[in-house]
């Protein structure tokens, strides 16, 4: 299983942290994204003719579309992840794995337009972002009322995946997350679990590590 | 803030290997301005009112100026050496001063909470004494024997070693790094911070790298250095106050801190101001 | 760097950019640069007086005479933070907020009360409470309730209606 990865693409993030968390091994093979623009290259074309990334290749299945790598994982490796116990559980996992699409194009916009000097309207994608914040906030106040720790039942799924990446990176675009202690207390249960992994502008929780003993001249 | 000092230094204002005739509208302290390849295939850049600025093409990069330069571009003699690969991360734009963006490029001791497991870990937090100089001829702050931990010093470092580090700050929003080269140990990597100031709170980061390293490939030494960047953004994106501040009081500094404490002295000394605060607020 | 990015461990709380700890009392236990090091005295962080009550943490703002209000079996459902001022919450809620800024709502069905505390930029942090013996449904009603108080009040903020 190859991914075509983009370090700074929260959406190859996702495929990352998906096959991290269910002990998945992938061949990665690195896209020069910014500045090389490598995806509007011929190679990477005729895989994906829209031009964007990941690029998930295995055998001749394509997907270029995150929800579906992941979907592909965790059927694969990891069913559990799928929860469809229930046939709100079911429906709950693509709500919100079709919602994600709405945080990549507002707050991955939003992103992209601050960090990497893509052309945006900056206001509107982050007024766009703060409306899926508070959609997504909502949400896990209810799933909490129901008992409920994750997005689509009481444990994860592959629809916590689909949105944690571009949530956590929203200050990335200048969206803060303080006004939302639900996503803060979720992102948190996400961050400490065993086996995650981080990408760059996801801070490692240091609190998972008990202080460490240290003597002056022992560095 | 008195921009006249800092408007007769050089500035990167873009790759020169993405030069295109269409241009690209820009800013430096403040103006628009618009970098475009010419006719005869040099570099133009013009301000606000067409008037066309100074222009240098070297490291990889587009420079240029809202004043008349006193100094050429600052020399760096490792971009003439053959066998180095010359490597332009992209640019990074970051709210914040870019005097902060140059103090954090010159601080070692954030590495383990920042750049964990890569650029340092606990417990090897320490920072050991080093040597810190304003070198009066060159007119550039120095540190040298700068010694540090570090789980993955480099893309082409396998397992953890005591690195070496030599900073230098030839221009007040321009940093080159000398760190221990794991391949070739008699040599130095370079590592380049060249910082666009589009506004005091405002800047374009452009790294720009020259290794010896004949086995990564170009798109892993960028990622490379685009994680470790990246990490930094956001602490930088967070500091309070915005404006670097110059005058002591309202941040403590440790021995840890001495090329800080020796690039905020130069700054004010040569009245490079712009992006700082001087009066505690 | 707000110590908010920071982390804690026992009973310290650090900084994620050099991982300075400092203590309950705001004094700096140990800068990991410099492990040897005892830290001045001269370096501390501004400390606030901090209460948890009824499932709600309480901050004063210098030094408090009393005890944080009771909320007399109410229990805190959520905070949101809402792009409209004070004015405007009142004006959506039909009711005035106490000088405490406390808004009781026993009239509507689901939300009780509101605690509601003023911030920069024209925005306001809304507690909302509910009673203690509320079940999920009603909890879920009452947050649903919240989310339109607030785009009312947003609405109103944003048109000026607000008196």
């Amino acid at each position: 299983m190859k991914l075509y990865d983009y370090i700074l693409s929260p959406s190859c993030y996702k495929v990352r942290l998906m096959a991290a968390l269910t002990g998945v091994t992938l061949d990665i093979r690195p896209v020069d994204f910014h500045p090389g623009a490598e995806h509007k290259g011929a190679e990477l074309l005729a895989l994906n003719p829209a031009g964007s990334i990941p690029i998930f290749v295995d055998g001749d299945l394509i997907l270029t579309e995150s929800s579906a790598i992941l979907v592909y994982l965790a059927a694969k490796a990891a069913p559990e992840w799928l929860a469809v116990a229930s046939a709100e559980e079911a429906a709950r996992v693509q709500q919100w794995l079709s919602f994600s699409g709405r945080l990549t194009a507002s707050l991955g916009g939003a992103r992209l337009t601050e960090m990497l000097l893509r052309p945006g309207d900056i206001g509107a994608l982050q007024a766009q972002g703060v409306l899926a914040l508070r959609e997504l906030e909502a949400g896990l106040v209810e799933q909490s009322l129901r008992g409920m720790r994750f997005l689509a039942a009481n444990r994860l799924t592959v629809a916590d995946i689909a949105c944690f990446p571009y949530v956590a990176l929203a200050p990335d675009g200048g969206v803060s997350l303080d006004p939302y202690p639900a996503i803060r207390l979720w992102s948190r249960a996400l961050r400490g679990l065993d086996h995650f992994i981080e990408m760059p502008g996801i801070h490692r929780l240091h609190e998972l590590k008990p202080e460490p003993h240290i003597e002056a001249g022992e560095a | 803030m008195t921009m006249q000092a800092m408007i007769d230094e050089w500035y990167p204002v873009g790759l020169a290997s993405e030069l295109d005739q269409t241009g690209r509208a820009t800013a430096l302290m403040g103006e628009p301005i618009e970098v475009v390849c010419d006719e005869n295939g040099d570099a133009k850049v013009t301000g606000s009112n067409g008037r066309v600025l100074p222009v240098r093409v070297r490291y990889g990069h587009v420079w240029s100026s809202l004043g008349a330069p006193k100094k050429e571009l600052f020399p760096i003699p490792e971009a003439d050496q053959p066998g180095r690969r010359f490597v332009d991360v992209g640019v990074v734009r970051v709210r914040c001063s870019p005097l902060r963006a140059i103090e954090n490029f010159l601080d070692i001791a954030h590495f383990p909470f920042v750049h964990t497991d890569i650029l340092g870990a606990e417990p090897h937090t320490e920072v050991q004494n080093y040597k810190v100089e304003i070198r009066e001829d060159v007119d550039e702050v120095w540190a040298t024997q700068v010694k540090f931990y570090q789980p993955q010093a480099a893309k082409s470092a396998s397992g953890g070693i005591t690195t070496e580090y030599m900073y230098r700050v030839p221009a007040p929003t321009c940093s080159v790094l000398y760190k221990t080269c794991p391949p070739r140990p008699s040599e130095w990597d370079v590592i380049t911070l060249f910082v666009q100031p589009l506004a005091e709170d405002l800047c374009d980061v452009w790294p720009w790298m020259a290794l010896f390293d004949d086995t990564t490939s170009l798109t892993d030494l960028i990622h490379f250095q685009q994680t470790i960047f990246l990490q930094d953004r956001s602490i930088l994106e967070n500091q309070i106050p915005r404006l670097l501040p110059l005058d002591p009081g309202m941040e403590i500094p440790t021995r840890a801190d001495l090329t800080s404490v020796a690039y905020r002295r130069w700054l004010k000394r040569h009245n490079y101001t712009y992006g700082a605060q001087l009066v505690a607020q | 760097m707000r110590l908010s990015h920071g982390f804690v461990r026992g009973e310290a709380l650090s900084c994620i950019y050099h991982g300075w700890s400092y203590a309950q009392a705001g004094n700096c236990l140990r800068i990991p640069a410099h492990p040897g090091l005892v830290p001045p005295e001269t370096i501390r962080v501004a400390t606030h007086v901090v209460e948890e009550t009824d499932g709600v943490i309480w901050v004063a703002a210098g030094q408090p005479e009393g005890g944080p209000p009771r909320l007399d079996g109410l229990i805190p459902l959520r905070s949101l933070t809402a792009h409209a001022d004070v004015a405007a919450i009142e004006a959506a809620a039909g009711v005035r907020a106490s000088a405490e800024g406390v808004v009781d709502l026993a009239q509507s069905p689901g939300i009780i009360r509101l605690l509601l505390s003023a911030q920069t930029e024209g925005k306001t942090l809304i507690h909302v409470l509910i009673k203690g013996t509320a079940d999920p449904t009603a909890g879920i009603a009452a947050s649903r309730a919240a989310e339109s108080l607030r785009r009312k009040a947003e609405n109103l903020h944003t048109k000026g209606i607000a008196p």
